[in-house]
């Protein structure tokens, strides 16, 4: 019985989810809707959003649409991007553990299973886009860009080369690791050394770095560690405390991924807003689920909320979950905004995605309605 | 007293109290670290009495202080048009604290540590402690001594150690040295560690010979060749070579023999940790270049094994004074912690002096004991332990004699750099004496 059910289901994904984006053609639709929050040029009331081929080609308040566009009707409510969680490890093997090493070889992209229902729960939570990053410490490999569904690991790929994970602690191992690895990488540029090569894109600043770091002493050490590589677009993935730091990372301009969390104080009840903190100080903040789970993106909205009533500032927290994180990804060319030119990412929504109790009626993927809420 | 404190900070439960303040405290830490930073002007303390350690109490005197480095001392000094001014009137003014032992302070990593430098927490909330106590330099080691928990073995020799100052917030500014020295894990009683030590050092003694031999042979002989270096013996070349002193536990008159006798047989330097039963062999100690980290209040009863005199005495310090014996004073638990026994710890290292006084030691030798003394222990008396032109101006100012047990520490600096303000922090603000 369960058999056929996983059949089923499979069998449902397949037809109705995803279909590669040759097959879209000259397909035409047209999103008419009381509110669409661009996130980087404003909202837009009573717009219209035209689709052609995937991609965005007119948004607007007087735009014409097409005679052959597919109609949706989302009068009474509000059009989003779709949001970007730029590093999380679902539906990955465990972390290896152990001491630091390098492993710039591994692929999240060789482990990936499509069919996994995480990924279905976070899709129809708003999510178009994860970067999946390999566990491990030191140099841990490299992470995934995907579209959180696909028939093979393949189609959920967004990009091939994806990015470069580390996982920092403050030791001279890790230390040691590290930079050896990018050292003797700058004297092999040229090298195709599945070993070597993900760590000259890194350096180059052609694959973004993700580097997870504990707290805000372990960031310190991290500062200058990094800083000879200039071009490297690296960004720090942090704990909670690095609140304590801030004007040192808005002064190094060193983007950071935090969870959408209120913290407590050190030994006390005092309730903290380490990303607001992190915000007004000047540094770009991309917030993710406290929960690295399905029920944590579930619940993401209304953590962003929690974020803004206390005190975040609303458009910080709308651009935290999808134009800010996609800067980070190198991918804000095609994501994170809703944008002429841009994948048709998008999310239609009962309200404001900051109010409580928003509801997600519809997600689209690149032109495909891949949500229906019933 | 409980309403006092209760109404200050809003709670019943005075743990939280406490730990309420140390938040605000690293606040303001945070914030006065970084705005110290961009200032160049001149401090200048002003009006207290001096605890000079090295040359005795200046009353009424003045400190300059540049670039984050003593300028000037006296009594009769001009304070500089623009300079910052700390009125420290009635105040004591003393070189900040020096602990010459503690437990694993500052460190997190969940690895092993071969390099402190590497892993240090400047965020770490016990140097916040530590500057609440009066603290500013401390000896760190990733490898705690065997009384604190290292497993005794056959590897007697390892780990890294550090002099660190407590510069909360500021990395590049921690670090003082590393190593100071090779700790050393020997006892009577851990006889396979203490044979292997021996065994190790007499090989590399050998090497050495042999090295030395063959470099005074090497011009008349070019046939000759180079002694091969034994592997992993490079500590105990460094222990021989002097170039860096053994740290040793020893509590009992037999174990601090054993340790002399290595100074004896090997010329090596040696600081002695521990050490309840020091009194008993003071004269043999102070015939040696060694020097001893003591703890005055640690206890122990006579032993019935032995004929003559053993245990301790509270009287150990000032015997071992009379004797001419180097000694630092640390307290039983080396450690900044909310947690334990009050008064047993670092954040009350001046008490553990003030006892040695108790016990007849002159007030002078006891306050060296945990400033001057101490950094010349672990090496750093170049940079701190005293208030002298030139060494850092790393500076206390308390409300009271350093051995009173009323005494608080209320402004504590680091390199010119006011880093805690009892008033401001409200880690003990709302503690005050009214009579």
């Amino acid at each position: 019985m369960a058999v056929k059910k996983n059949r089923i289901y499979i069998l449902l994904c397949l037809s109705s989810v995803w279909l590669p984006s040759k097959s879209y053609g000259e397909e035409i639709t047209a999103i008419k809707a009381d509110r669409i929050d661009t996130v980087t040029s404003g909202l837009i009331e009573n717009g219209v959003i035209v689709i052609r081929g995937g991609k965005i080609s007119a948004i607007g308040a007087d735009v014409k649409i097409p005679s052959t566009a597919n109609i949706i009707d989302a009068r009474d409510k509000t059009v989003f991007p779709g949001l970007v969680n730029p590093c999380s490890v679902v539906g990955l093997s465990g972390s290896p553990g152990g001491e630091p090493a390098s492993h710039p070889h591994y692929r999240v992209a060789d482990e990936l299973y499509p069919f996994q229902d995480a990924y279905r729960r976070i899709l129809q939570a708003g999510f178009t886009t994860l970067g999946l990053t390999p566990g491990g410490n030191g140099i841990a490999g490299q992470g995934a860009i995907v579209r959180p569904v696909g028939r093979t690991p393949e189609a959920m790929l967004i990009t091939e080369s994806g990015l470069l994970m580390i996982r920092f602690e403050a030791n001279d191992k890790a230390k040691k690791v590290i930079t050896d690895a990018f050292e003797s990488a700058k004297k092999q540029t040229d090298s195709a050394d599945p070993k070597v090569k993900p760590l000259v894109r890194a350096l180059q600043g052609e694959i973004p770095t993700l580097v997870r770091c504990g707290g805000p002493g372990a960031t310190m050490h991290l500062l200058p560690l990094l800083k000879p590589y200039e071009k490297m677009k690296w960004v720090l993935v942090a704990g909670p405390e690095n609140y304590r730091i801030a004007e040192k990372l808005a002064k190094a301009k060193i983007p950071v991924v935090l969870p959408a969390q209120i913290d407590f104080e050190e030994f006390t009840r005092n309730r903290i807003n380490v990303p607001k903190i992190l915000a007004e100080a000047g540094v770009k903040i991309a917030c993710v689920p406290i929960m690295d789970n399905a029920e944590g993106h579930e619940d993401f909205l209304r953590q962003m909320a929690e974020l803004t009533k206390g005190g975040l500032d609303k458009e910080t927290a709308k651009k935290s979950m999808t134009i800010y994180p996609a800067q980070m990804l190198a991918l804000d060319y095609r994501l994170g905004s809703l944008e002429v030119g841009k994948d048709a990412n998008l999310l239609i929504l009962s309200a404001d995605p900051l109010e409580v109790g928003a509801k997600i009626h519809q997600v689209m993927l690149e032109g495909k309605i891949v949500y229906r809420a019933p | 007293m409980k309403n006092k404190r209760s109404k200050l900070c809003n709670c019943d439960n005075p743990f939280l109290n406490f730990t309420f303040c140390i938040l605000i405290l690293e606040f303001v830490l945070c914030c006065s670290a970084s705005a110290a930073a961009a200032d160049e002007k001149m401090t200048v303390i002003k009006g207290g009495d001096l605890y000079t350690i090295t040359s005795g109490i200046i009353k009424n005197g003045t400190i300059l202080i540049k670039d984050g480095k003593i300028s000037g001392i006296g009594q009769n000094i001009d304070i500089p048009k623009d300079a910052e001014v700390i009125d420290a009137k009635g105040k004591v003014v003393m070189p900040g604290l020096v602990a010459a032992t503690t437990l694993l302070m500052g460190l997190r990593s969940s690895g092993e540590i071969n390099k402190i430098a590497d892993s240090l927490d400047p965020f770490d909330f016990e140097f916040s402690l530590a500057l609440a106590s009066g603290v500013t330099t401390a000896f760190v080691t990733a490898t705690p001594p065997r009384r604190r928990g290292m497993p005794s073995g056959e590897n007697p020799i390892g780990g890294t150690n550090a002099v660190i100052k407590m510069a909360y917030g500021d990395l590049d500014n921690m670090l003082i040295k590393e190593p100071v020295a090779e700790n050393v894990s020997i006892s009577n009683r851990q006889w396979l560690g203490k044979t292997n030590f021996l065994l190790n050092l007499r090989k590399a003694k050998d090497y050495l010979q042999k090295l030395a031999e063959y470099q005074k042979a090497r011009d008349k002989d070019k046939k000759l060749e180079e002694p091969k270096k034994p592997a992993d013996l490079d500590p105990y070349i460094r222990l021989l070579r002097r170039e860096l002193p053994a740290r040793v536990e020893g509590a009992t008159a037999d174990d601090i023999l054993a340790a002399l006798e290595l100074v004896d047989e090997f010329g090596i330097r040696i600081i002695l940790e521990g050490c309840l039963e020091a009194w008993i062999v003071a004269q043999e100690i102070a015939k040696r270049d060694v020097s001893l980290i003591i703890t005055p209040r640690d206890k122990q009863e006579p032993r019935k094994d032995i004929s003559g005199p053993s245990g301790s005495t509270m009287a150990n310090a000032a015997i071992l004074k009379k004797a001419g014996v180097r000694f630092a004073i640390v307290p039983q638990g080396p450690y900044f912690g909310l947690g334990g026994m009050a008064g047993r710890d670092l954040m009350t290292l001046p008490m553990e002096a003030a006892f040695a006084v108790s016990g007849g030691l002159d007030e002078q030798t006891a306050l060296e004991a945990i400033t001057l003394t101490a950094a010349q222990i672990l090496g750093v008396a170049d940079r701190v332990g005293s208030l002298q032109v030139g060494k850092d101006a790393d500076i206390i100012i308390l409300d009271g004699h350093p051995f009173h047990y009323r005494s608080f520490v209320e402004l504590t600096l680091i390199n010119g750099k006011i880093l805690y303000d009892k008033k401001q922090s409200t880690y003990f603000s709302h503690i005050t004496h009214d009579n």
